[in-house]
């Protein structure tokens, strides 16, 4: 549907160099970086308000690289929405209608069913400036979509929302890609919010493309080291690849077994997502491919569903373990306590440095 | 409103001072205000006819400054081109060059070959109302254009990227969008310019002269009032002018306040 043939722009002095991806009819792809990343940019140069340098943008096969920003027939949804806030609610969401023309019998039925959905029937005679937050939301989501958009493009659009409305709201975006079949692009810092809505992922930094597919593919097994510390990934060890799934990593106690030979020979990382390193009894049996590290803990924080222990093993290393709150309570570990941990070798995985 | 603290009372002070001030000089005019040569100057034919022309000259003066600085502030305030800096700059040389050398430079200008084949063969501007209006457009068009600059800079870009992607044409979204957003600024930009250009006096002098009856604006009718010592028909029409500068800022401020808070 969306496809993205090695986009390069330019914005100021930033450049955003040859990203590729494609985004199929109905999918959900997020575009997650941190800030400065090129995420703006990207999403700028498939808007259309700015010039690619090279490369081509292309929808449901059209090539639209150079069409003008009205002719692309997208739904946009920018961070602080955009609402017009010299209109009513009702003006809003019928604007693009009236920009293009559409006699009302042609629009009425899709608009009807969108403030149906989004529950924004009793909205559409205030102004933009008396709703709330959630509301404007569902408002600006109900403008975008009224248009019938091909694609459509949320730039961080539920960012400045406390957490349980966020939550809400993913649902409702949920529910309307689902019942419209939309293709969305969506631009995020949150991996939270990229997981929940996307089917892919694509990680940006310093205007590179660093990583594209599945999101568990990606959560899971980060390519490089700038994309895992993005994802934060803090359990990162210097390693030197010995041969096919083995790798020599001193901080973890010497010859390890792992996955991800792509990363080549040489010097790599080690790295293990911190809710994947085991807590285990001393006495507990030894398991197949498994790797027992003692130490003590130096930190532990309870954060109400969750925790999360700093461990020092005997090595030297540090690692970052994620486990239940309940676990926690169970076992009464605290800052100073001895401990063990498991590194199941299945967890185990070698990345770019 | 919280009261502000010890420091801060003393800015209320200024504030007041300010308005003391300007207010004294106002009061300080009816000492020398007698009624019955306000009463003569107010119905004179010659003091109608110089708020007819400074009423007319300064509305077509605004009127065309506007239609050219609308698009110029709105090119300044979204795109970045060559030369903008410059133009930028430029703005503010009505504010830098005093009236009367203005005026002067537009009285030079008519007098080079191209200046006097546009006299010839378009409108002959030196000394006739043209003049007026040309003397009053040059004098405001720079804070015409840097007024409605700060009105388009208002309005986020984002507004009008959204209503392009809604099928607006860059035209539709800036009449239905841009446009309406900033017609706060619109109004103050139109009032304060006419004002100013109401007002206006040394450019005016310089190009189109200080003749009764023909090049007589209210502040060139003040001039020639002053110069033959009437001092009494020189305030009752610097009271006219007040009156209408007053009214205009008053009218605008009521249009703007009603617009903000509806």
């Amino acid at each position: 549907m969306l496809e993205l043939e090695t986009l390069s722009a330019r914005a100021g002095g930033f450049r955003l160099d040859g990203v590729s991806l494609t985004v199929g009819a109905g999918e959900c792809h997020a575009v997650l970086g941190p800030s400065g990343s090129g995420k703006s940019t990207l999403l700028a140069a498939v808007l259309g308000t700015l010039p690619v340098s090279s490369g081509h943008v292309r929808l449901a096969g059209q090539d639209i690289t150079r069409l003008p920003v009205e002719h692309r027939h997208l739904g946009y949804v920018p961070q602080q929405l955009g609402l017009f806030p010299h209109l009513s609610v009702r003006d809003n969401v019928r604007y693009s209608a009236r920009a293009r023309r559409v006699p009302e019998a042609e629009y009425r039925p899709l608009l009807d069913r969108l403030t149906e959905i989004t529950g924004i029937g009793a909205l559409l005679d205030r102004r933009v400036s008396t709703l709330s937050g959630g509301e404007r939301q569902r408002v600006a989501l109900v403008r975008a979509l009224a248009a019938n958009p091909r694609l459509v493009l949320l730039d961080e659009p539920f960012t400045a929302l406390n957490e349980s409305l966020r939550r809400e709201l993913w649902w409702l975006m949920k529910d309307l890609q689902r019942e419209r079949g939309l293709t969305v692009l969506l631009v995020t810092h949150d991996l939270t919010e990229a997981y929940f809505l996307a089917d892919h992922i694509t990680v940006l930094i310093d205007g590179r493309q660093e990583q594209s597919g599945a999101k568990a593919t990606v959560y899971r097994r980060p390519a490089s080291e700038p994309v895992a510390r993005f994802l934060g990934l803090k359990n990162l060890y210097p390693a030197r690849r010995l041969e096919a799934g083995i790798v020599d990593c001193p901080a973890l106690g010497g010859r390890l077994a792992a996955s991800g030979d792509a990363a080549g020979d040489g010097e790599t990382l080690l790295a293990i997502r911190a809710e994947h390193v085991a807590l285990r009894q001393p006495d507990d049996p030894p398991r197949d491919g498994e790797t027992r590290l003692t130490g003590r803990f130096e930190a532990v924080l309870d954060l109400g569903e969750a925790a999360l222990l700093h461990f020092r093993a005997d090595s030297g290393a540090l690692l970052e373990v994620r486990c239940g709150s309940r676990v926690l309570r169970k076992y009464g570990w605290q800052a100073g306590s001895p401990g063990t941990v498991g590194l199941p070798a299945a967890d185990l995985f070698i990345l770019r440095r | 409103m919280a009261m502000p603290g010890k420091g801060f009372r003393a800015s209320i002070g200024a504030a007041l001072t300010v308005l003391a001030l300007y207010a004294g000089l106002i009061v300080s005019l009816f000492w020398f205000l007698d009624p019955a040569t306000l009463r003569e100057t107010l119905f004179s034919e010659r003091t109608a006819f110089s708020i007819r022309l400074s009423l007319l000259a300064a509305t077509v003066a605004t009127l065309l400054a506007l239609l050219l600085a609308i698009p110029a502030a709105y090119a300044l305030s979204r795109y970045r081109f060559w030369g903008r800096e410059a133009a930028e700059t430029v703005l503010e040389f009505p504010i830098i060059v005093s009236p009367a050398a203005l005026g002067a430079i537009i009285l030079i200008f008519f007098n080079n070959p191209l200046g006097e084949w546009i006299q010839e063969n378009t409108i002959y501007f030196v000394f006739g109302f043209a003049g007026i209006v040309l003397a009053q457009f040059i004098t405001v068009l720079g804070l015409a254009v840097r007024m409605l600059k700060a009105a388009f800079d208002e309005v986020p870009v984002e507004l009008e990227t959204v209503a392009r992607t809604l099928g607006a044409s860059p035209r539709h979204g800036f009449f239905t969008v841009t446009l309406p957003l900033a017609r706060n600024g619109l109004i103050a930009a139109f009032i304060l310019t006419w004002a100013k250009a109401l007002g206006e006096f040394g450019a005016t002098l310089m190009v189109a002269g200080s003749m009764a009856m023909r090049t007589e604006t209210l502040p060139i009718a003040i001039f020639l009032k002053l110069s033959s010592a009437d001092i009494e028909g020189t305030v009752a029409l610097i009271l006219v002018l007040v009156a209408i500068g007053l009214t205009a800022l008053f009218a605008a401020r009521r249009i703007l306040g009603r617009s903000v808070h509806a």
